[in-house]
């Protein structure tokens, strides 16, 4: 499977932000998305996510030579800041979301299982969401973006506010789940991009492009993306 | 000192003209012709700077007219029984009083001194003295020319009609100093936004002395009046060394601006605070349903208090008022003629009563805020089967919310009708009650169809979209001008209960047609 984004462009009034990007993703990778504040990440994974409405281009996944058009269902969007409906309790929440999916997704564990495997403790699972913690909240819209199998998984810097422990396992579970599909992870933290990506791609200029590491050592690769990055000028 | 009052100035003018820019901005069909480099476009700017001063003009004098010729003069037109003269000094002298307290701005904590002292880092004692300075003046020159008119319309003396300015920025300069020496005493800043309730008792006192007083027959003979107010003169004017040598502007202004920097920061955080609150933390709440029906019956049952205890709370009002009428009717038969007229042509009125029983607007709130902002983020949510089914499911539950007190109504209006001598038109009955249901469809229908067309939020719960809000004014008007329609009730009745009807089909339409594209998250 591929993931081909061609000639897609986005203005904000005259302000161009995305201009002009075409890019290749492909199965199996975890593409880390580096960019200046500004740059236009989150612009990006809007119009990925059919959230804003992009100006022109097209993007289209290629599965066994055939071209297709993406669809919502294919992806799954995780935000910096959680959000789950606050008046359910966790519980509710997956079931509610298992019983709407019935169908798309094929569900081969109880809800209880689902929650140990996130690591939500037996607690916590019947607390209104509204009283979850930051870092609990996130483990929650993870697991329902995981649990739809999404074809591309978009994290828009997930891992910046967890605190340690979770921020590690949540890293394992993006390892594990890499399998597959194609994700990507916009950051402004170079060394957690270095750890977890096997690809780094920046976006400048409002376009995409991809830092080659070849055998670069791990300082001489950043130095490398900083002076790429530096090139976008003010901001 | 002069360099302080023009950085000052142009601050407030800075923040002025930017405040109007971005109302403009805000305006639908205006932001489509404003360049997108509003706040550096010459024209506009010097546009907005022009209204900004005109404002600072206006707001010395308009602010005094009013208040003397509503408060002081219009009033005193009120009563009959005493001499204008002295009705004029004494309610002026109990409003100064108050006004001293309630209006000092040395004591108001207002974005323009956060701005400067806080955030500019501005010299807080040279600040202060220098704003405080100009506001005394405005005091001053802003009263001069409507005491002077208003007060020889009274009969007063000119030499006192040209004192009582003066008098007035002299209480206001005692109560300054008297408070900056209570800082110093016992280190308590005074805050004119929020007063202790001996303070507000003491202000009840002398608003009941400035108005009650002459109800009962009691003024103040103008001698005293005047004595009292000339008395504030030299009060003021010792007072203003004292004004000048305190210590402690820096100290003062940043306790009582740190409220404000919090303000600032958690305004978005309260909201959302507050509208989890409104969730029912009782955990013998569940449900057996599958699937929407599940989400919605758990969320109606969590928002019970805000949607369906209210609506009880309107229906035994409802209930009662009804039940009054019959009782007053029975024990007062001469008007069952008149209020038989009444329900005969009045049946506009209900609209604006209906428009302000419904529930919609809390109800998308709700919706949005504790609801369809987190899961409108997830994609299986967006879908154009979930959007719809949930907003059938949604329609079904709002009507049911806004159709108990309707029925209540329609049925209780037929019955006074019925009770007051009737009608010789059977079918007047069934309309009127038909048509208040109508109304409540209609409330219900239009509330959710504009919330899911116009979907007004950003995922930060801000509210994003002017048409919206112009949408929601424009029915305001609406209601309200319908009381002023007087109509057969019969005739009335059937136009609205045909309007309902196909407005309720046309937004079903487009909702069908369009919710899937338009309910998301602003961005």
């Amino acid at each position: 499977m591929k993931f081909v984004i061609e000639h897609l462009t986005k203005h904000f009034e005259k302000k161009e932000v995305l201009h002009d990007i075409n890019f290749t993703f492909e199965e199996g990778k975890i593409y880390g998305l580096l960019g200046r504040n500004g740059a236009g990440k989150t612009t990006l994974f809007n119009c990925l996510n059919r959230d804003i409405k992009k100006d022109s281009g097209r993007f289209y996944l290629e599965l066994d030579g055939t071209l297709r058009e993406s669809v919502p269902e294919d992806i799954g969007y995780v935000l910096s800041t959680p959000t789950v409906p606050e008046f359910l309790t966790g519980r509710e929440f997956l079931k509610f979301f298992l019983e709407i999916n019935e169908r798309s997704v094929q569900s081969t564990k109880s809800i209880d299982e689902y929650f140990e495997y996130m690591k939500i403790a037996p607690d916590d699972r019947d607390k209104l969401l509204k009283d979850y913690s930051h870092g609990m909240k996130n483990k929650m819209q993870m697991l329902i973006n995981i649990i739809a199998q999404p074809n591309i998984l978009l994290l828009d810097e997930p891992l910046t506010s967890l605190d340690v422990v979770v921020a590690e396992e949540m890293k394992q579970l993006l390892r594990s789940l890499k399998r597959g599909r194609i994700t990507i992870f916009s950051t402004h933290i170079m060394d957690l991009a270095l750890d977890l990506c096997d690809e780094i791609v920046l976006l400048s200029h409002g376009e995409l492009e991809e830092v080659e590491k070849s055998d670069l050592d791990s300082h001489a690769f950043k130095e490398k993306i900083i002076a790429a990055l530096r090139e976008d000028g003010y901001e | 000192m002069n360099k302080t009052l023009q950085i000052s100035f142009s601050l407030k003018n800075t923040y002025l003209v930017n405040g109007i820019l971005y109302s403009l901005k805000q305006i639908p069909i205006v932001k489509k012709l404003l360049p997108e480099a509003l706040y550096k476009e010459r024209g506009l700017k010097i546009f907005a700077n022009v209204l900004s001063v005109l404002w600072e003009i206006l707001s010395i004098f308009i602010g005094k007219l009013l208040y003397l010729l509503t408060m002081v003069y219009g009033m005193g037109l009120l009563y009959r029984q005493v001499p204008g003269s002295y009705l004029f000094m004494h309610i002026l002298l109990f409003l100064t009083v108050i006004g001293a307290f309630s209006n000092t701005s040395l004591f108001n904590p207002s974005r323009d001194k956060y701005y400067a002292m806080i955030l500019m880092r501005m010299n807080a004692r040279e600040y202060t003295l220098v704003n405080y300075t100009y506001s005394i003046i405005k005091v001053i020159l802003g009263f001069a020319p409507f005491t002077l008119w208003f007060g020889v319309k009274r009969g007063l003396p000119v030499w006192l009609c040209l004192a009582i300015p003066f008098s007035i920025a002299g209480l206001k300069l005692t109560v300054a100093a008297a408070s900056l020496w209570d800082y110093e005493r016992r280190g308590f800043v005074y805050n004119e936004n929020s007063i202790s309730k001996y303070l507000w008792l003491l202000m009840a006192l002398l608003l009941g002395a400035a108005y009650g007083l002459p109800a009962a027959g009691i003024v103040l003979p103008h001698i005293v009046s005047a004595i009292l107010m000339l008395s504030f003169i030299p009060a003021g004017a010792v007072s203003i060394r004292k004004i000048i040598s305190f210590g402690y502007y820096r100290e003062i202004n940043r306790q009582m601006l740190s409220q404000m920097m919090n303000q600032m920061d958690t305004v978005i955080q309260n909201t959302r605070k507050a509208s989890e609150k409104t969730i029912s933390t009782d955990t013998s709440i569940s449900s057996n349903r599958k699937g929407y029906e599940y989400l919605n019956e758990l969320f109606i049952k969590r928002h019970h208090k805000i949607l369906w205890k209210s609506t009880q709370k309107i229906t035994l009002v409802c209930i009662c008022l009804i039940c009054g009428i019959l009782l007053i009717m029975y024990l007062a038969p001469g008007i069952n003629k008149k209020i038989n007229e009444l329900i005969l042509t009045w049946l506009p009125y209900f609209v604006f009563i209906m428009y302000a029983l419904n529930r919609g607007t809390g109800f998308t709130r709700a919706l949005f805020m504790n609801c369809d902002h987190s899961l409108l983020t997830y994609s299986f949510y967006k879908q154009s089967k979930s959007v719809l089914k949930l907003f059938q499911i949604r329609l079904r539950e709002i009507m049911k919310i806004n159709a108990v007190p309707a029925l209540i109504i329609g049925v209780g209006l037929a019955l006074v009708l019925y009770a007051s001598g009737g009608t010789d038109n059977p079918m007047n009955y069934v309309v009127i009650i038909v048509s208040i249901l109508c109304m409540s469809l209609f409330f219900s229908v239009h509330y959710l169809t504009i919330y899911y067309l116009l979907q007004p939020y950003n995922a930060g719960t801000e509210m994003k979209s002017g048409t919206y809000q112009l949408v929601m004014s424009a029915t305001y008007l609406v209601c309200y001008f319908m009381m002023k329609l007087h109509m057969q009730t019969l005739m009335f009745g059937m136009m609205t209960i045909v309007f309902c009807v196909l407005y309720s089909i046309a937004a079903c339409i487009l909702i069908y047609k369009l919710a899937p594209k338009t309910f998301k998250l602003r961005i």
